[in-house]
């Protein structure tokens, strides 16, 4: 049935993605900020789209806040228990409701924080996601019984997570990286304390207290809605809440003096891996540091770099080379990582890479190869705003970070200013080998 | 004793097929076909380059060829830049080529900002119309199709491999039944002869839909087209299927390995896909039943939020593979369908426990149906969720394509039309016609496939483990019907292998 269809033009609705021109902001929506007396920010964004609405709600709480022993992984833990209900509305009722609207729903958890999305259509059910949404924020209730019963889904998850040996070498690095900071673990947490979340009925009261409290949440909202509107909804159902005024403080993470070195076993046959981590700055928008690293981190080790030519596609030792430097609101790691096809081939690897660090101490970056990866930054940040619940889960990381959606268009400024010389001295100030932490893992025959 | 399935729905594919054709009068199916949804003022543009074209045109002893030519094309150089070059240039761009391959389709895809739009272009068309098929791409694309395969897939996604386990047990000997990334055996024998001879033989006129989106200029359709008929004309006869074999009782295939949780999956064929009337009702009825990673699934309200078993447990009326968000990827059609259920990983000691209640809910739903209350509750979920379905150009030009496949100008139109108009006995009606809980296939991922295997065919007592020394009355209850509930486990069809025998050579391993 092959035939040319002469579709006639359908003028669709389609999110302005920007124009890449290099006056104009990376984010191009106009948004509008409200803070009630409670403390609790929201951020509104709306669209001239049909019909569709994204409902974030950013609480600033991640596996950073787990900084008491054995509450590893609570954070985590915490989201799942966010989904039992409320008296007014328990958990039957609330997901009947969520299903009724037929809304695409659920929660994740990271490092910094913990969010919770409902994208729906209809903007006639936007009071009542609000006020359901609020309910289960101020007034959520779960008894002992229950949170015993949902422990064990997080050790199924748990072994879910570490069949995967990228994973497993991702928490043997922090591990070995950091001595006191909370990054130390992953958002899972350990074993032994998962093992023990069913004991912890109290402490998740304490935690509630702590972190789900309106001066310690944003409520982002992008999409088919009046922006008075959605305010006298808010104002209704939130104003009520009591502010927390706990404050964090996150152990200091005393500076490496030697390189450290650790190993996993695998059980199984499995691609040799290999991570290298160095301890680096916290995100910013206004010093150059890590707009610097990040730009780095494109210019030798893209698909388009040098070394990840050398060893994935021409001499073909790596089957993916990559580095990440996530954006935490406290310093974290610079993660260099490769996956090869043998394993023998792990120290030169590491050589390899050790040695392009040096060679970018040495040598500028070229202006050309600067502008590429700016504009590589640029297309890809814009190709994720094609949704409404693109631009909220895009915004939602940033705005973790600073409480600021500004941030976005700092940050793409900031990338603006960053030099071949701002970039030689980050690789002189950050790649020491001291300062570096690197983990292998095999395991069965290597071919 | 063996049982077979009617083939009706190629019969009725075929039927739907010839209408449309006649509604195109005069266009060869030798020739390319378009697919375009324009969208004034959009920055963006998306390609869909579909080729009806799949794992099943992989020659015997060559299992994989299909993927391996394509990803030849997608992830190396054309005959004038190497790939390095391709990458070097796409790169200031954020450009990339997708690929994915199915059974019977597969698609090459991109998003490109307007700006870039013909530069893109160029690359992207001499990658498909005059691919490099060098011998540097052909050895790291070969090696990581095979690692995939014996070091990524066996090792580290249980899930994922026991979904292809469960299907290497469905369409044994079938052109159905091997990975599409094939066999460490075939693809240590394929060469670029190979490479050269699948291109030359399935990339024609014929094949290939070119899928189009967002605000490209005017003419450009017309350019792509004008480009994409230097190929030759012709096409691949689609392949006559054989019908699909229905396990005789529970068949088990239990894999053998160190983990310290158990993955399942089980299922059975289906005669039925998205282009029939009863898809819709049966749809309905397994949404409800386990709609992929949603709390209106019974099987995840049942498993794990009263149990805490594991993470989710869903069910699938047609083959699922999930694309952006939780959503349903596009470009997966089939001819021939099957009905399945996903068991997240689970502690080992739960294991035979799940196993039973989810035979045990399949049963219920089976003789007891559904209530009018959940048919009510699902038919509203559905018409909302499915408006989610289509936000992106991509996916609103993938659908668009899967609507032509299966027979409809639009299939999500289609369904705030059809849902409507379903009725509570039309579910329970394409339940009993559909489903059934006697013959399923059944794979298995855990540790000490054997003690598994004597506990089933003996259906030994599976009490179950609880964290929570409280659990509600009605559920310890209900435990007890479930730990003794009777599996007609028969010893001969129990198989069990080690999880490395997999993916050696075509089919499930032998003992």
């Amino acid at each position: 049935m092959k035939r040319f269809i002469s579709a006639a033009l359908i003028v669709l609705f389609l999110l302005c993605i920007p124009s890449l021109l290099p006056s104009s902001k990376i984010f191009p929506y106009d948004y509008q900020i409200e803070v009630l007396e409670n403390g609790l920010k929201i951020v509104s964004i709306p669209l001239d789209n049909p019909n569709i609405i994204s409902h974030y709600v950013i609480v600033r709480s991640g596996s950073r806040n787990e900084i008491e022993p054995g509450k590893s992984g609570f954070a985590h833990f915490f989201e799942h228990m966010m989904f039992k209900g409320t008296k007014n509305m328990p958990r039957e009722e609330y997901d009947d409701f969520l299903t009724k609207l037929g809304a695409g729903t659920n929660g994740y958890t990271t490092d910094d924080y913990t969010c919770y999305f409902v994208v729906f259509a209809g903007k006639e059910n936007l009071e009542e996601v609000i006020k359901t949404e609020a309910d289960r924020f101020i007034n959520l209730y779960y008894d002992e019984e229950m949170l015993k019963t949902e422990a064990p889904v997080i050790e199924g998850e748990y072994y879910a997570s570490v069949s995967n040996p990228g994973r497993r070498l991702f928490e043997t690095l922090r591990d070995t990286a950091f001595e006191k900071h909370s990054y130390k673990h992953t958002t899972l947490g350990y074993l032994r304390d998962i093992l023990d979340m069913p004991n912890q009925f109290e402490y998740s009261q304490l935690y509630k207290k702590r972190f789900y409290a309106p001066d310690n949440i944003i409520l982002l909202i992008a999409g088919d809605f009046d922006h008075d509107q959605l305010m006298e909804y808010v104002r209704k159902y939130y104003s009520g809440w009591e502010k927390s005024n706990y404050t964090l403080v996150t152990p200091e993470e005393p500076p490496q003096t030697r390189a450290k070195r650790a190993h996993y076993d695998w059980p199984s046959k499995t691609l040799p891996r290999l991570a290298i981590g160095f301890h680096g700055p916290a995100y910013s928008d206004e010093k150059i540091d890590k707009a610097a690293l990040d730009l780095l981190a494109e210019t030798s080790f893209s698909r388009s770099s040098p070394l990840f030519q050398k060893l994935v596609i021409e001499e073909q030792k790596c089957v993916s080379l990559s580095a990440s430097f996530a954006d935490r609101r406290d310093p974290y790691l610079l993660v260099f990582s490769a996956t090869l096809r043998d394993e023998k081939d792990l120290a030169y690897v590491e050589d390899e890479i050790f040695k392009e660090l040096e060679r970018l101490k040495k040598e500028r970056v070229s202006e050309e190869l600067l502008a590429d990866i700016k504009s590589n930054l640029k297309y890809s940040f814009a190709s994720s705003l094609g949704t409404t619940d693109g631009i909220a889960g895009s915004l939602a990381y940033y705005i973790n970070l600073t409480t600021d959606p500004g941030t976005v268009n700092r940050l793409f400024d900031l990338f603006d200013k960053v030099t071949p010389e701002d970039i030689q001295q980050m690789c002189k100030k950050y790649f020491i080998r001291t300062n570096s932490t690197v983990v292998t893992l095999s395991g069965g025959k290597s071919e | 004793m063996k049982k077979y399935i009617k083939q009706t729905l190629s019969i009725f594919l075929v039927a739907g097929l010839a209408l449309m054709m006649s509604a195109c009068a005069g266009v060869s199916p030798d020739k390319l076909s378009s697919e375009l949804l324009p969208v004034e003022g959009s920055p963006l543009v998306t390609f869909r380059i579909l080729l009806d074209v799949g794992s099943v045109n992989d020659p015997l002893g060559k299992e994989g060829l299909c993927q391996l030519t394509l990803s030849m094309m997608a992830n190396g150089g054309s005959k004038s830049l190497t790939y390095k070059e391709i990458q070097k240039t796409f790169y200031p761009m954020a450009a990339y080529v997708g690929l994915s391959v199915d059974k019977e389709m597969s698609v090459f895809t991109g998003t490109i900002h307007i700006d870039n739009l013909e530069k893109y272009y160029a690359i992207f068309k001499e990658m498909l119309l005059n691919p490099g098929f060098r011998e540097d791409d052909f050895t790291r694309i070969k090696t990581n199709q095979l690692n995939f395969l014996e070091r990524t897939l066996v090792s580290n996604m249980d899930e994922q491999f026991g979904k292809e386990i469960l299907n290497l047990m469905m369409y044994e000997g079938h052109p159905y039944g091997h990975n599409e990334a094939g066999t460490a055996e075939s693809l240590q024998k394929l060469t670029l002869d190979d490479i050269n001879a699948f291109y030359k033989e399935h990339f024609l006129q014929g094949n290939i839909t070119i899928g189009l989106a967002g605000g490209y200029p005017s003419d450009f359709p017309g350019k792509v087209r004008d480009d994409f008929a230097a190929l030759p004309e012709g096409h691949t006869p689609q392949l006559r299927l054989p019908e699909q074999r229905v396990p005789s009782g529970l068949e088990f295939v239990i894999t053998d390995k160190g983990t310290p949780a158990t993955a399942i999956s089980m299922g059975f064929p289906v005669a039925i896909s998205k282009a029939d009337d009863d898809y819709f009702a049966l749809w309905m009825a397994v949404a409800h039943f386990g709609e992929h990673r949603q709390k209106l699934s019974l099987l995840f309200q049942k498993i794990r939020e009263e149990r805490g078993q594991n993470y989710g447990d869903y069910a699938y009326a047609d083959h699922f593979i999930q694309g952006r968000d939780k959503f349903p990827a596009q470009n997966y059609c089939r001819q021939q369908q099957y009905f399945s259920i996903w068991i997240r990983p689970l502690t080992n000691t739960n294991r035979h426990f799940v196993i039973r209640q989810a035979l045990r809910e399949l049963k219920k739903l089976v003789e007891e149906g559904i209530s009018e209350e959940r048919v009510e509750l699902t038919r509203t979920y559905l018409l909302n969720y499915t408006r989610l379905y289509a936000q992106t150009l991509g996916e609103r030009l993938g659908w668009q394509m899967d609507s032509r496949y299966y027979g409809y100008k639009s299939f999500l139109d289609e369904v705030q039309k059809r849902l409507p108009r379903i009725t509570h006995q039309d579910v329970n009606r394409a339940i009993k016609k559909y489903l059934n809980y006697e013959n399923v296939y059944i794979a298995v991922i855990t540790q000490d496939a054997e003690s598994l295997k004597q506990a089933l065919v003996n259906n030994a007592p599976s009490p179950i483990t609880y964290a929570n020394p409280n659990m509600p009355e009605h559920i310890l209850e209900e435990d007890k019907a479930i730990e003794v509930f009777p599996l007609d486990v028969k010893a001969e069809r129990v198989r069990t292998a080690p999880a490395t025998d997999f993916f050696q050579k075509a089919g499930v391993p032998e003992k």
